[in-house]
């Protein structure tokens, strides 16, 4: 005898790092496996699936979330953006984000780099001026390998440099 | 002797030295890092592991049959489903057999053991069997023991039938000079300290991918240590071992937790062979908790002989560890005997006499953690001295300053053994003491109008064994590592290291390495690590080992293929070899002007124009080296003695501390570091080193603890909700120094950092919290200091009639 599994299919339409797609996913897909399984995007890593690492987080609609706690068909419609996304595209350039990661040593083993700057992109730089404001957004991020001070520094200076650019 | 890195740079910019870039970043910044759950094969399976609910049963009966009735359950597998794999050896003689078998067959002790999979086409499928099989499961529970005092209880209940008692190991020297140095000491004193359970835990799980194809068994796993990893499924699985390969990709951390074998590495493995397709085993957070490696839960019996000016004449220790169940391999026994040869560090005193315990309980493996059981015996010798400077009224650091190695007392051999070849014992502390005074005094202003808060500051120096053998540990292995080095026909530079990486950068490390000695930019380096395929027979990254056993391989294989290519270029130039001088790329004959030939001349000579080669010159350009560290020694002499570290590193770190006396919580308000790892080869991964390891110090000091019930030895845990892993907000501001005592006798005079970070902060802190509650006399003996714990000393201190509060 077979038991078959109580799982519905729902078409979801999802634009992902500015590609539309069309799926047809079990309902109770998370959104973090549907990124890196079925579109196969496996930047985006899963720290824990309980919400709390954010290592999964991604940009839903232009605000950071972790996909590890939201189903797939509750993004139907969204548009997502992950961390594939961040470099400019058709160069070896990172974003300056990116770089200033590279410039000070601000990430070790790497899995949880992708939630860090998906964070730091879903943020008004301007809202964050004091330090003290900074290291509450990266709260939300585990690292277990860098002890946090040198991504602090990387992000006062991506975002000193981008203050001088304007 | 201490060696001259001239001898080894052949570029004129030289790199080692140098905070050259990263080459490992690009792959995880742009999210095209290849770790072992982002590896997708043709028709892979995903496996979901069952584990046991009780922390000490039987299992009489496992029902699979609802499990293999659902819909894209392919196959549940049972312990006794692979009666045909052997069991992980025990190969140390000393310490009780646990006879570990991949899946528990029919007693579980602990909660968390792996007894059956679940394979099926995708993970959620293989969840809901798993599921279903834990329905089926029936157990009869068997009486646990949850702690030290449960398990070495008399008529206690025994995890493993045919042993005596739950004492795995017992190694119990008797020094008659101590005992005399008791019987002449002014005073002495007892007390029993503590360290708490906690793990490593890498942000990524461990994971296994398999997969068989044209006759070869390849193995992706999140591991320190592939090559361990390859001989274990060879000889348990019974498969020739060249027909196994192991590669790790990138691993996202692994702390000492990757270097076990685990039973996922042999089942999935197995399960690939079996169905005959890819099979993949991603471990989940809430497995994770239970499933890797534990460590540091210790208890340390002291007895201390001191003299009215504060002298320590001896200790006994006895040293006890909680191994867990014990079943894990390589045995998680090493940490408590590593505390002990280390928990003297850089002082001098006359005697010590330690005792190594070793007890299996109903909870989850212990093992490998960074640090490996130095900060353990750090945290008892600065609680000691603490204690000793308050009976005594000495001043803390001035006692601290006596006991020192001075320059020139080096190399010292410690009580256990341990030859201390060289080090900056009191250099390091003196130089943190100078950033810590200025420190000291910020905080005291900041918090000068706050009655409520308290300051203080706590002191450890400690030692850092690196690049140690692997021979105590395992029962087997010894202490090697290995390189292979290639120039092909278009000059271009290959290493193929034994060694692996977890994110310190050593591929980076290697291509400075390489660069300097053959006389190339590092850009011309390409470094493979973590492929058994492609690399010789090494052990791993672990035991602060990395820069130390990458240095002496990759500038042996170098050296050797150097001597070749001179020979290569002497002939192309019509020259004797030993007028041959490289540098930056080029072979020249010394003093003349004729031209050069490049290391593209030389790779196409020796790989494809060979017909230019003399007759008594083989084809090719590769070389391979397997580096053993002078001094290294693997077996205990005839008083028990080993010096089981290629050298060793030192340091000290400071913590400045507030401590709100109303609610408990403390701050720390600096943490000063001065490290010595002898010569850097990379300043910014070393401080990267640094940083990391002292936050994860900070997290045995405050915040990590996991907590069992103490009647079922349930686990009081199964989320980052109850093991509470520091974030941005709890690291604190990290001052870093370095002082460079080169290694005398090893290869560039390079020492190891992975560890020390960790050793430091549980003493540092909990002497800090101490002093600033000097006024209720508050001594701690254990970690975390968490607001409940420091509150709870003080209630005591008040209910016992001291501190300001007592006399309300």
């Amino acid at each position: 005898m077979s038991v078959s599994q109580p799982v519905s299919e729902i078409e979801v339409e999802i634009t992902i790092n500015s590609r539309r797609r069309r799926d047809r996913v079990p309902s109770r897909l998370l959104l973090s496996d549907y990124i890196r399984d079925t579109v196969g995007l496996t930047g985006t890593h899963l720290g824990c699936e309980h919400g709390y690492c954010g290592a999964c987080t991604v940009m839903v609609d232009g605000d950071a979330v972790r996909s590890c706690l939201m189903l797939t068909v509750q993004a139907d419609g969204a548009e997502i953006r992950t961390v594939e996304d961040l470099a400019p595209a058709g160069s070896d350039a990172l974003s300056p984000m990116q770089q200033a990661f590279h410039d000070n040593h601000a990430l070790q083993c790497g899995f949880c780099t992708a939630g860090f700057l998906m964070t730091l992109e879903s943020v008004d730089p301007a809202d964050y001026r004091h330090p003290q404001q900074v290291v509450e957004l990266l709260s939300g991020n585990l690292c277990r390998c860098t002890g946090y001070q040198n991504i602090v520094t990387a992000v006062a200076q991506a975002w000193s440099d981008s203050t001088q650019a304007q | 002797m201490i060696p001259d890195i001239d001898d080894h740079i052949r570029h004129s910019t030289r790199h080692i030295g140098r905070s050259v870039p990263r080459r490992e970043d690009r792959g995880p910044l742009t999210g095209r890092g290849r770790y072992v759950a982002d590896i997708k094969l043709p028709g892979m399976l995903e496996v979901c592991i069952v584990r046991s609910t009780e922390a000490h049963a039987r299992i009489t009966e496992i029902d699979t049959s609802q499990a293999e009735a659902l819909d894209g359950v392919v196959a549940v597998y049972t312990g006794a489903d692979l009666a045909d794999v052997s069991t992980f050896p025990d190969y140390i003689a000393y310490i009780g057999a646990v006879r570990q078998r991949p899946l528990a067959t029919d007693r579980v002790r602990y909660v968390g053991a792996p007894y059956a999979a679940v394979v099926a086409v995708d993970r959620y499928v293989a969840e809901d069997g798993a599921a279903l099989v834990a329905a089926g499961t029936i157990y009869e529970p068997l009486p646990t023991v949850a702690d030290l005092a449960q398990a070495l209880a008399p008529g206690a209940p025994k995890l493993f039938d045919d042993w005596d008692s739950n004492v795995s190991v017992d190694v119990a020297p008797h020094k008659p000079e101590v005992d005399r140095a008791f019987e002449e000491a002014d005073h002495t004193f007892t007390d029993t300290y503590w360290s708490q359970r906690q793990t490593g835990l890498p942000m990524e799980t461990r994971g296994v991918v398999a997969e068989v194809t044209d006759g070869t068994l390849t193995v992706w796993s999140s591991t320190q240590s592939p090559h361990m990893v390859r001989t274990a499924i060879a000889l348990m699985l019974g498969v020739p071992e060249p027909q196994v390969r192991v590669i790790h990709p990138v691993v996202g951390g692994g702390f000492g937790t990757k270097t076990h074998t685990y039973p996922e590495d042999i089942v999935v493995p197995w399960i690939a062979r079996r169905l005959g397709c890819a099979a993949r085993w991603i471990e989940d957070r809430a497995e994770n908790l239970v499933a890797s490696a534990h460590a540091r839960e210790q208890r340390h019996d002291v007895e201390v002989a001191y003299d009215d000016d504060g002298a320590i004449g001896a200790i006994r220790c006895t040293s006890t560890l909680d191994m867990g169940s014990g079943e894990i391999f390589m045995p998680g026994t090493a940490p408590v005997f590593v505390t002990n040869a280390c928990i003297t560090g850089g002082y001098d005193f006359p005697n010590m006499q330690a005792r190594t315990v070793g007890v299996v309980t109903n909870k989850t493996p212990a093992g490998a953690y960074r640090g490996f059981g130095i900060p353990e015996g750090a945290f008892v010798m600065e609680r000691i001295i603490d204690r000793v400077a308050r009976l005594t009224g000495t001043d803390r650091v001035a006692l601290r300053r006596r006991m020192l190695l001075r320059p020139g007392q080096t190399p010292h051999v410690m009580h256990g053994g341990g030859r201390l070849d060289s080090g900056s014992h009191t250099e390091s502390f003196e130089r943190a003491l100078e950033t810590t005074a200025p420190a000291l005094e910020r905080a005291r202003t900041r918090h000068a109008d706050d009655s409520d808060v308290r300051v203080g500051v706590g002191y450890c120096n400690y030692v850092e064994p690196t690049s140690p053998s692997y021979h105590l540990t395992t029962g087997q292995w010894g202490g090697h590592d290995s390189a292979t080095v290639r120039v092909d026909p278009d000059g271009s530079v290959r290493v193929a290291a034994g060694l692996s990486a977890m994110g310190q950068g050593n591929e980076t490390t290697a291509a400075q390495l390489a660069a300097d000695a053959l006389g190339v930019s590092p850009e011309q380096v390409t470094v493979v690590l973590g492929d058994t395929e492609r690399a010789p027979y090494g052990l791993g990254s672990w035991g602060s080992r990395g820069a130390m056993m990458l240095t002496g391989s990759v500038l042996m294989a170098s050296e050797r293929l150097l001597d070749k290519a001179r020979r290569i270029a002497a002939h192309l130039l019509e020259a004797s070899p030993g007028d041959i001088v490289v540098s930056d790329g080029a072979f020249h004959v010394a003093g003349s002007p004729q031209p050069s030939v490049s290391w593209a001349d030389v790779g196409t000579t020796a790989w494809v124009r060979t017909v230019d080669l003399p007759d008594d010159i083989e084809a090719g350009l590769e070389t391979s080296a397997f580096y053993h560290p002078e001094h290294l020694t693997h077996q205990l002499d005839e008083d028990g003695k080993i010096n089981a570290a290629a050298s060793w590193s030192n340091g000290t770190h400071i913590a400045v501390v507030s401590v709100r006396v109303s609610t408990g919580e403390v701050r720390i308000e600096d943490f000063i570091v001065v490290h010595d790892c002898g010569t850097v080869i990379n300043p910014a991964l070393v401080e990267g080193q640094v940083h990391g390891g002292v936050v994860q110090g900070i997290a045995g000091a405050m915040y990590e603890h996991f907590q069992y019930d103490s009647d079922t030895a349930q686990p009081r845990f199964s989320s980052f909700m109850d093991y509470l892993v520091p974030t941005c907000a709890e690291a604190p501001p990290i001052d870093v120094d370095h002082i460079e005592s080169p290694a005398p006798d090893q290869p560039l005079g390079v020492k190891g950092c992975g560890e020390g970070g960790t050793v430091g902060p549980p003493a540092a802190v909990a002497g800090a919290v101490s002093d600033a509650l000097s006024e209720w006399g508050v001594d701690l003996t254990e970690c975390p200091v968490t607001p409940v714990a420091v509150r709870a000393a003080i209630r005591a201190a008040e209910a016992a009639g001291r501190g300001p509060g007592a006399t309300r």
